[in-house]
């Protein structure tokens, strides 16, 4: 029987066979059919639709908030698209701000446009992140290691000391924990597991503990 | 036709009483003026008046008027509207481009606020649509997709392929069979070349 095989990022379909369009390593997953895609290292974010990511507000004009999300255009941002936004009531937004959202628009022919509600009307998370913290940017592939369920970096470190993170799939990760040393040590080793093996970070991590 | 005499731009040709204004003319005050730079023209008597007009080049530029169908290229598109460049006039090639607009409600007949711009054009389609209004101050005219034989007609894909039209809202591209929704214009058979 057959049965549908899924081309994954960093393929395309090209008559009877399949063009790799980025180079890094193939991979295969045999589950539900087979599925292959391409595992390739990138720091320039490309926004796409569904995307939760960490905008920096830039200008506001007229109704519009303006955002940098690392991609090529700046992103808008309606001030009606949060939960609880009226024409009244508007979001406290101030040049310089995190906003931390979604794409609803994102294709290479029109301006991306983010909004902080889900199709619902619920902010589930989304919204306005509030003061103090660090953010810092990372490679893309580190962000979805620590986004994959039961990731081991997020539960050592949460071992050490407890903090608030936010993961944006633009590369952007926002930290803050209880003194701005403990705020920076969580930066460097996160800005370190890029490159440390497990090991090297147990180790880091077991010396820091220690202290 | 006697001989051409160059004129200028706001020059006061004749009265209204020795002749009547053709192209490139304007009356006002009851005297006939130039509205452009170029050679003046007069006919001779055909019924009663001669008719004075003004002509820039040797052919004169074909204009668009409202209710005429266009062919346009997109070159840029936005929630709210899709930019194009007027390029045919009917059958006849232009030879400077003009600029037009497409709104986002001009461009099907039926469910104007369900229409998404960037499922019905994309950059460097080629439409057929038909001129509404001759546009503001930014010399935008205005154009609409509101019928069947009007849309796009020549797409292009993701992967470079000129796409084939399958419905009245969909192309497939050839050679990696991926559908695109585009706002497809119906040609008449006797217009198709297979």
């Amino acid at each position: 029987p057959r049965a549908r095989l899924l081309c994954g990022p960093g393929l395309r379909r090209s008559g009877a066979g399949l063009l790799v369009t980025k180079c890094g390593l193939l991979r295969h997953r045999p589950a539900g059919g087979g599925a292959y895609w391409v595992d390739s290292q990138q720091k320039r974010y490309v926004p796409v639709k569904g995307d939760h990511v960490i905008g920096i507000v830039t200008a506001k004009a007229g109704d519009v908030f303006r955002l940098d999300v690392g991609g090529s255009e700046p992103a808008s941002l309606s001030y009606l698209a949060f939960e609880g936004a009226t024409k009244r009531n508007r979001p406290n937004l101030q040049v310089g701000d995190l906003v931390y959202g979604q794409f609803v628009v994102a294709n290479k022919d029109m301006e991306p446009e983010m909004v902080c509600i889900d199709s619902s009307g619920k902010s589930s998370g989304m919204g306005i992140i509030g003061q103090d913290g660090f953010l810092f940017k990372v490679s893309l592939g580190l962000i979805r290691k620590l986004l994959a369920p039961k990731c081991e970096i997020i539960q050592e470190l949460s071992q050490l000391y407890p903090f608030e993170l936010v993961l944006g799939m633009n590369g952007r990760i926002w930290v803050k924990a209880k003194t701005v040393q403990q705020t920076l040590i969580i930066v460097n080793i996160l800005e370190a597991c890029e490159y440390m093996t497990a090991q090297q970070r147990k180790q880091a991590l077991a010396k820091l503990s220690g202290n | 036709r006697q001989p051409l005499s160059p004129c200028v731009a706001g020059e006061r040709l004749c009265s209204t009483e020795e002749a009547t204004a053709g192209s490139g003319t304007y009356t006002r005050h009851g005297f006939i003026f130039s509205s452009l730079a170029g050679c003046l023209e007069r006919t001779n008597e055909d019924s009663e008046l001669p008719v004075v007009s003004v002509v820039r080049d040797s052919e004169s530029q074909l204009l668009p008027n409202v209710g005429a169908v266009v062919t346009c290229k997109v070159c840029s598109i936005n929630s709210r509207f899709a930019k194009v460049h007027i390029l045919y006039v009917g059958s006849t090639p232009l030879k400077s481009t003009f600029r037009g607009t497409i709104r986002r409600e001009d461009i099907r007949a039926t469910e104007k606020d369900k229409v998404e711009v960037y499922k019905s054009f994309r950059p460097s389609d080629i439409v057929l649509a038909k001129v509404i209004s001759l546009g503001d101050a930014q010399s935008n005219y205005l154009l609409s997709t509101a019928e069947n034989e009007l849309g796009v007609v020549v797409a292009r894909s993701e992967a470079g392929v000129q796409m084939v039209p399958i419905s009245w809202c969909e192309m497939q591209c050839p050679r990696t069979h991926t559908k695109e929704f585009r706002k497809v214009a119906r040609v008449q058979p006797q217009f198709l070349q297979t």
